[in-house]
C-alpha cells in the first residue's frame, strides 16, 4: 500500500503546468480563487470554465482523473443547485412541481452557483496534481519571504510543514502496523458497538502517539547533530527559478481580470 | 606516536535529576584513522558517551579534545561538521523529503553555497553506492539504504571521523553488512576515524581496539585478543561472546590444541582446517 502512496495525489508528469515554478501556480491559483466572484453572467463564466479547461488541457493529465477528485463535492454542489432552483423567486415561473415553483433566477443561480464551486475546486486540484508538496513548500517559503521582517518565523514554519510531509508515509506504516499487532490481540477495528470501536481506536491511537513524541526527539537531536541552528547563515539546496513562461501565465490571468471586469453585467 | 585525534580525561555526567552518574570518570583517546568500538550492556552509558563528542551534552566533570582543541561553545559547530554521529533509527534521523535533500540538510546548515552542494552531493552519494536513489523518497528505501543516505550526508561534509551509535542494530543481515562494508571502506581509504558503539561483539572483534563500559565506568581497554581472554568476565557484565569465541574455548577444554588469537568465524575455521597440517 505504502508504494503507491501519492502524498497530496500529485501526478508525475513534464507538462507545462508540471515545470511551472510553484511560486507561479500559487499565485495563479490564488487570484483565480478571488476573480471567480467577479463572473455574473453567462460570458464571464464561460471565460472562467475556458481558462480551467485550457489549463487542465495544457497539464496532460486526463479529465475524468480529475474528475474522480471532484467526485467527493459532488453532493455538495447537487444541494446548492436545488437549494438555489427552489429558493431563489425571480424572474418567470419555468414550472411547478406541486406546492414548489421553480423560476428562472432560480435555474440561473443554481448554476453559476454551483458552476463557481467546481471551478473552485477544480483549479486548487490542478495546483496539487501538478505540485509536489515540498514545491508547494518551497513556493509557500518563498512568496511570505518579506515577512520575515515582521518577525513571522517564515522558515521554520516551512521546515514543519516538509518535516510533516516527509513523516506522512512512516506514520502511515507505523499504523498498519500497530493495527495488525493490536489485531493480534484480539482487538476488532471493523465492526463492534460504538464504544468497543472507540476503544479499539484508544489502542491504536496510544501507542502511536507515544512513539511519535519519541521520533519528535530523536529527529530533534539528529537534526541538532547535523549541525541545524536555525534559519541564519543557512544555504538553500533547492532553488526556485523564476522563467519567462511563468510571467505569461500570470499575465494570462491578469488578461483574464480585465475581461472579467470588462464583461460582467 | 602522532597526537591523538580525541581524546577524553576523566569526563563524568549526570542527566538532570538523577542521582547517578550514566559516565563516570571515563578516559581514553583515539588515534587517526583508527577503528575503536566501544562495547557494554544496556545503559552502560555508551549514548551518552557519543553525545557528549559532539556537545549535545556537556560533561559535569572531565575535558573533551578533539583535533587538539578543547570542546566548547565556540568549537562546537566546527565539530559537528568534522564529526558526524549516525544513530539507531534508521526513520528518525532522515530530514529531506528525497535522499538528496537528505545529504543537503548539514551542507545547508553549514552555509555551504549551492553549486558546491550539487558537487558535494554527487560525490557522497558515489561513496555509499547509491547513486540509483538520488531521487528516492525515504519511504521507498530499507533500513540500510537509510543509513547509508546518513553516512552519505555525513561524508558531504568532509568529517574526520564518524561515530556509529548502534547504527545497524535495527537492520537485517544484510543491510548490516552494507553498511558496515561501506564504513570499513571509508576508513581503510579515507583515513577516516571510526567509533562504533555497539553491544555486537562478533562487530567489534573487527575493531583496531575496543573499550569495554559497564554501568558509566571504562572496565577493560585493548586490542580484541586482549578482550576476548576476559571471557566470562565479559559474559556476567551482560555480553555475549562471539560463537568462534565460545566454541574455541569448548574446544580447548576437550584438550584441542588451539592457538588464541581469533574472534571471527573464518579465523576459527582456518585455524580447524590448518590444524591437522601444523601437527
Ligand atoms: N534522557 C535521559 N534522562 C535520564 N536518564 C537517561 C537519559 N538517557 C539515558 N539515561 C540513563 O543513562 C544511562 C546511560 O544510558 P545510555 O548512555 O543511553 O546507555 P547505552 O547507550 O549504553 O545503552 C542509563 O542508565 C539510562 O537509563
Ligand atoms: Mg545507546
Amino acid at each position: 500500500m505504502t508504494n503507491h502512496l501519492i502524498i497530496g495525489q500529485y501526478v508525475p508528469g513534464h507538462s507545462v503546468i508540471h515545470r511551472l515554478d510553484p511560486r507561479a501556480k500559487l499565485l495563479i491559483v490564488f487570484a483565480y480563487v478571488l476573480i471567480v466572484f467577479l463572473a455574473n453572467n453567462a460570458v464571464t463564466y464561460a471565460l472562467l470554465s475556458l481558462f480551467a479547461f485550457a489549463f487542465a488541457a495544457l497539464s496532460r493529465i486526463s479529465f475524468s482523473f480529475i474528475a474522480r477528485g471532484l467526485k467527493p463535492i459532488l453532493w455538495v454542489v447537487l444541494f446548492t443547485l436545488l437549494l438555489h432552483l427552489f429558493m431563489t423567486k425571480e424572474g418567470d415561473v419555468i414550472c411547478q412541481i406541486g406546492p414548489l415553483s421553480v423560476y428562472e433566477g432560480g435555474i440561473k443561480q443554481g448554476a453559476f452557483i454551483s458552476l463557481r464551486f467546481l471551478l473552485l475546486v477544480w483549479m486548487t486540484t490542478m495546483l496539487t496534481l501538478t505540485t509536489t508538496p515540498i514545491e508547494v513548500t518551497d513556493g509557500v517559503e518563498s512568496l511570505l519571504g518579506p515577512l520575515k521582517k515582521m518577525r513571522v518565523p517564515v522558515h521554520e514554519l516551512a521546515l514543519m510543514m516538509a518535516i510533516s510531509l516527509r513523516f506522512i508515509p512512516t506514520l502511515m506504516e507505523e499504523t498498519e502496523k500497530i493495527m495488525k499487532a493490536q489485531a493480534a490481540r484480539g482487538v476488532d477495528f471493523s465492526g463492534g458497538r460504538f464504544s468497543e470501536r472507540m476503544k479499539a481506536i484508544v489502542s491504536l491511537l496510544v501507542p502511536l502517539f507515544i512513539s511519535s513524541f519519541k521520533r519528535a526527539d530523536e529527529l530533534a537531536t539528529a537534526m541538532e547533530a547535523r549541525g541545524y541552528r536555525g534559519g541564519e547563515g543557512r544555504t538553500k539546496f533547492r532553488q526556485l527559478a523564476w522563467k519567462p513562461v511563468d510571467t505569461v501565465f500570470l499575465a494570462a490571468v491578469a488578461l483574464l481580470f480585465a475581461l472579467l471586469c470588462l464583461l460582467r453585467s | 606516536m602522532a597526537e591523538p585525534i580525541l581524546s577524553i580525561e576523566g569526563v563524568s555526567f549526570r542527566y538532570p535529576n538523577q542521582s547517578d552518574y550514566a559516565v563516570q570518570n571515563v578516559s581514553f583517546t583515539a588515534e587517526r584513522g583508527e577503528w575503536l568500538a566501544i562495547v557494554g550492556h544496556n545503559g552502560s552509558g555508551k549514548s551518552t558517551i557519543a553525545r557528549m563528542l559532539i556537545g549535545l551534552l556537556r560533561p559535569e566533570r572531565g575535558a573533551i579534545r578533539l583535533f587538539g582543541r578543547l570542546l566548547n561553545d565556540a568549537t562546537v559547530w566546527e565539530v559537528r561538521r568534522r564529526v558526524g554521529l549516525v544513530f539507531q533509527n534508521p526513520d528518525n534521523q532522515f530530514v529531506g523529503a528525497t535522499v538528496e535533500d537528505d545529504i543537503a540538510f548539514a551542507l545547508e546548515n553549514n552555509g555551504i553555497p549551492r553549486l558546491e552542494m550539487v558537487e558535494r552531493i554527487r560525490e557522497a552519494i558515489r561513496q555509499v553506492h547509491m547513486e540509483p536513489f538520488l531521487h528516492y523518497e525515504p519511504h521507498r528505501l530499507s533500513g540500510g539504504q537509510k543509513q547509508r543516505v546518513a553516512i552519505a550526508g555525513i561524508l558531504a561534509l568532509r568529517p574526520d571521523m564518524i561515530i556509529l551509535d548502534e547504527a545497524t542494530s535495527m537492520l537485517d543481515p544484510r543491510g548490516r553488512e552494507e553498511v558496515l562494508e561501506t564504513v570499513r571502506r571509508l576508513n581503510r581509504q579515507q583515513r577516516i576515524t571510526v567509533l562504533s558503539i555497539t553491544h555486537d561483539l562478533e562487530e567489534a572483534a573487527k575493531a583496531d581496539r575496543l573499550i569495554v563500559m559497564n554501568k558509566g565506568e571504562v572496565m577493560a581497554e585493548g586490542t580484541p585478543e586482549q578482550i576476548f581472554r576476559l571471557g566470562s568476565k565479559l559474559e556476567r557484565i551482560g555480553l555475549d561472546l562471539p560463537f568462534a569465541v565460545k566454541m574455541g574455548s569448548r574446544l580447548r577444554e576437550r584438550g584441542i590444541p588451539l592457538r588464541i588469537g581469533y574472534f571471527t568465524t573464518e579465523e576459527l575455521v582456518e585455524e580447524l582446517w590448518t590444524l591437522y597440517s601444523k601437527k
